[in-house]
């Protein structure tokens, strides 16, 4: 029994990245229609800065926040490539993505090498119905259900986030109310490098953060993402707890060397699944 | 006249090519034969690609995984006593069943949901590969004898070469058959509007499952070579980034036009070569080739996206039009017979 | 209110509007005529600030808000959604004066856009456009794909806010004779150019707009 909570919470912590990075797909696919490859190097460049900032001694919390930061730069510097340009299809846009995670990958090698790196997170160690895990997960969990209540809210009840869902809902009528569509789509990237960033921040104290993570983050937040056809924050919150769970569960009961493969099985099972209920006319629109 | 000189001049080109790349070999240094095998099967997997992403629209993000079939099936057969032939013939074939096993569920996915499959294919794979015994594990196949047909063993490279130009230029040649036959068209109907051709009548799921295993079966004849050519095999020859290496050949060189794929195949991996020479001399830190690459590669993907996104080789058709109109409109206009300038 | 000078628009090659000149006055309804492809839309779309012409002006005394052609809602948004960001431009959030206007729209505040007949979304668009304090509206195919009955309360709506409250309108329409009914002047844009325009009734007894548009027994 405690095994199983214990597992229950790793996996509720290694989703919670996923759910994290999926966010930030959905913040960007709902305004832009652009699928951003590129959103899991907005989580390693986080890390990395983060691990650079602390062993220059900056303070924990400082760090973190200014690290964060940089991922939403990067994600809006981003934006600025794939659509900044106008005319540009989202499916040019999304191969722009995919160059743009290579193009990272020279970044990260160049600045901060190729070895993996972590740091400490929140120290100690908590008991819960006799199951012992470090307290560092309690505030990924904490954070990540903060940041999605945050994200409802913003799409819900602010103008901004109104005007975010407006573009999503139908550019050209955001266009004829007034709306700057090219800028919200910048905004959303903004907002889709912090998202990342902060999974970056919160998961490296438990997992070695190398250069190409972002692959096993990106993968694995579509996978917790299309479980609301990339447009629904809530479904994928579920979906990446789902998966994280899921993992865990393998990893402790079964095979650890098979985590990818739940994650990538359950995701085309999920995706084919979609599009069996959908016909083609509407997935081509879409 | 003009009627004549034009069908002489659509095959002079491709024929050209073909004399000087058969030429080629012979006058080549080892290390130069080496970058025109990689050259070649590069080009191999990338028409199918061009094929896949260009005619029917559908994107690939894991087409090294059909290279690696294509590998691993030739190379685990002549491991284990089959005639090398017969092993070269299974890999395309192997490649091809398994894209029409798994394209049935993975083909009801469109555009990103599609790309993402694909990838995730790939990973799969390489993460079963890697774990799997009687593949050699992580650490791979070793000891693939060379090829040999009819007791005649490839020792040198230059042999590989001439397997290599011969696999291509039938592979060009299956290409522009299905391209310019009747299913051909159907095809590049799905391009523009799946629900249009299928209103027309075009068998849809049929064809989008024979683009994508024909394209698997080049990829995985290239693999094949690949296999007899270096002797070894491991799951970190195919990754990711390979497949990803394949996408910015076909969007580079231009999609949808075979002559896109033989351009962008040597773009990349002459460039890639540069790059490495660069990256390897002294002076340069450990990392620098990669680094290097993966900027260089990253660029050309985003610049060719953004500012030629046809690709280079109809960019420099629409341009070569453009001249050869204005030509023609300028000799019609000055009364100017062709056969008096 | 509205005025346009020797409007010239692009589309790459391809020229959709050639040196149209029209006015709207303060209070007036003026009609916009033509057949599908003249160039009625893109010239709207211009109006709204979404294309850029490649010559001529745009002169707008005061603000001009854009009723698109197909409605156009948000439709995965509530109706009191769309109505707010309609007063984007101008900051208003207050959708309280729009269903005193069109009161139709007060029980359907809370429902999704994309559930709403064609006749309520078209209401809506109205709204969502005079959240922007207009003082010319642009309407652009008010009465496509909607029952007459449905068009004639719609009508009657712009009549209203045209005679009580001085909004100018522009009402383009295939429809020509309900434009030519419900205002006071007109144009007739043919192929990206003015070919005919005068008041009302005199566009109504020209032969040749009659037989085009009007059908010969007008």
């Amino acid at each position: 029994m405690t095994e199983l909570l214990q597992y229950l919470v790793t996996g509720l912590g290694g989703g919670c990245a996923f759910a994290l990075v999926g966010s930030g797909l959905v913040v960007v696919y709902r305004v832009t229609r652009v699928v951003n490859f590129a959103q899991g190097s907005f989580a390693v460049i986080a890390a990395m800065t983060a691990s650079t900032l602390l062993a220059s001694g900056l303070p924990h919390g400082l760090a973190e926040a200014l690290a964060v930061a940089v991922g939403a730069v990067t994600g809006a510097a981003v934006g600025l490539v794939a659509i900044g340009k106008p005319g540009t299809p989202p499916d040019a846009s999304l191969i722009v993505t995919l160059g743009l995670g290579v193009f990272a990958y020279a970044v990260e090698i160049l600045v901060w090498g190729d070895q993996p790196r972590s740091f400490r997170g929140v120290p100690g160690a908590v008991d819960l119905f006799g199951a012992r895990f470090q307290a560092h997960y309690l505030l990924i969990i904490g954070a990540t259900l903060a940041v999605f209540a945050g994200l409802g809210l913003l799409f819900a009840r602010t103008d901004i986030g109104r005007a975010l869902s407006a573009c999503a809902s139908n550019p050209y009528a955001a266009r004829v109310v007034g709306i700057d569509v090219t800028r919200m789509g910048l905004l959303s990237f903004g907002v889709a490098g912090a998202l990342g960033g902060l999974a970056g921040i919160l998961v490296t104290p438990i997992q070695l953060v190398t250069f190409d993570y972002d692959v096993t983050l990106v993968v694995g937040g579509f996978a917790a993402a299309i479980l609301g056809g990339l447009m629904r924050p809530a479904l994928t919150l579920v979906g990446g707890l789902l998966l994280g769970v899921a993992q865990a569960l393998v990893a402790g009961y079964g095979n650890g060397a098979y985590q990818l493969e739940v994650a990538l099985v359950l995701l085309l099972t999920v995706m084919i699944w979609r599009a069996a209920r959908q016909p083609i006319a509407q997935q081509e629109a879409a | 006249m003009n009627a004549a000189r034009g069908r002489t001049a659509r095959w002079l080109p491709a024929a050209a090519t073909a004399a000087v790349t058969l030429a080629l070999p012979p006058l080549l240094s080892s290390s130069h034969l080496s970058i025109y095998i990689l050259l070649g099967l590069a080009a191999i997997v990338t028409v199918g690609l061009s094929m896949s992403m260009g005619y029917a629209g559908q994107v690939s993000l894991g087409q090294a995984a059909f290279y690696a079939i294509g590998g691993y099936t030739a190379g685990l057969l002549a491991v284990h006593g089959v005639p090398p032939l017969a092993g070269l013939l299974a890999a395309p074939l192997a490649a091809a069943a398994f894209a029409l096993v798994v394209g049935v569920p993975l083909l009801r996915l469109r555009g990103h949901h599609l790309a993402f499959a694909t990838l995730a294919m790939q990973l799969i794979l390489l993460s079963l590969v890697s774990q799997a015994d009687w593949t050699g594990g992580a650490i791979g196949l070793q000891g693939v004898p060379r090829f040999s047909v009819g007791g005649v063993e490839f020792a040198d490279d230059i042999a590989y070469a001439y397997l290599v130009w011969a696999a291509a230029a039938g592979t060009l040649l299956v290409a522009r058959n299905i391209v310019t036959s009747r299913p051909g068209r159907g095809l590049r109907a799905l391009a523009t509007s799946e629900t249009a051709a299928a209103a027309s009548g075009v068998p849809v799921g049929r064809y989008r499952l024979t683009v994508f295993a024909t394209a698997a079966a080049f990829a995985g004849l290239a693999g094949g070579i690949y296999a007899f050519y270096l002797g070894y095999l491991s799951p970190g020859s195919f990754p990711v980034l390979l497949s990803v290496e394949y996408v910015v050949m076909a969007v580079v060189g231009g999609l949808g036009t075979l002559w896109g794929a033989l351009v962008g195949a040597t773009a990349i991996v002459l460039l890639v070569q540069v790059l490495n020479t660069i990256g390897t001399q002294p002076g340069m830190p450990a990392h620098a080739p990669s680094v290097l690459s993966y900027a260089v590669y990253a660029l050309l993907l985003v610049l060719v996206v953004l500012f030629l996104p046809r690709g280079i080789v109809p960019a420099v058709r629409a341009r070569l039009d453009r001249v050869h109109t204005a030509d023609r409109a300028g000799r019609a206009t000055t009364g100017q017979h062709p056969s008096t300038s | 209110m509205l005025e346009v000078s020797e409007l010239t628009v692009r589309y790459g090659l391809a020229t959709a509007l050639d040196r149209v000149s029209l006015t709207v006055g303060a209070g007036e309804m003026v009609a916009l005529i033509g057949p599908n492809g003249a160039g009625k839309s893109t010239l709207v779309n211009t109006l709204s600030g979404i294309l850029s012409p490649a010559g001529g002006t745009v002169t707008v005394r005061g603000r001009l808000a854009h009723v698109p052609e197909g409605r156009q809602l948000f439709p995965d948004l509530t109706v009191d959604d769309n109505l707010r960001l309609g007063g984007w431009r101008v900051r208003n959030r207050d959708t309280g004066p729009i269903y005193d206007v069109l009161p139709a729209l007060a029980p359907l505040r809370r429902r999704r856009a994309g559930q709403l007949s064609g006749g309520q979304q078209q209401m809506v668009a109205v709204g969502r456009a005079l959240m922007a304090r207009p003082d010319v509206l642009a309407v652009d195919e008010l009465s496509l794909g909607l029952a007459p009955l449905v068009v004639a309360d719609l009508v009657r709506h712009l009549r209203t806010l045209n005679a009580e409250r001085g909004l100018a309108v522009l009402l383009i329409e295939q429809n020509a004779r309900l434009a030519l009914d419900l205002c006071g002047r007109g144009y007739v844009l043919e192929a990206g150019r003015v070919v005919a325009a005068g008041t009302a009734a005199d566009l109504a007894a020209d032969p040749r707009v009659a037989a085009a548009y009007l059908g010969a027994a007008a």
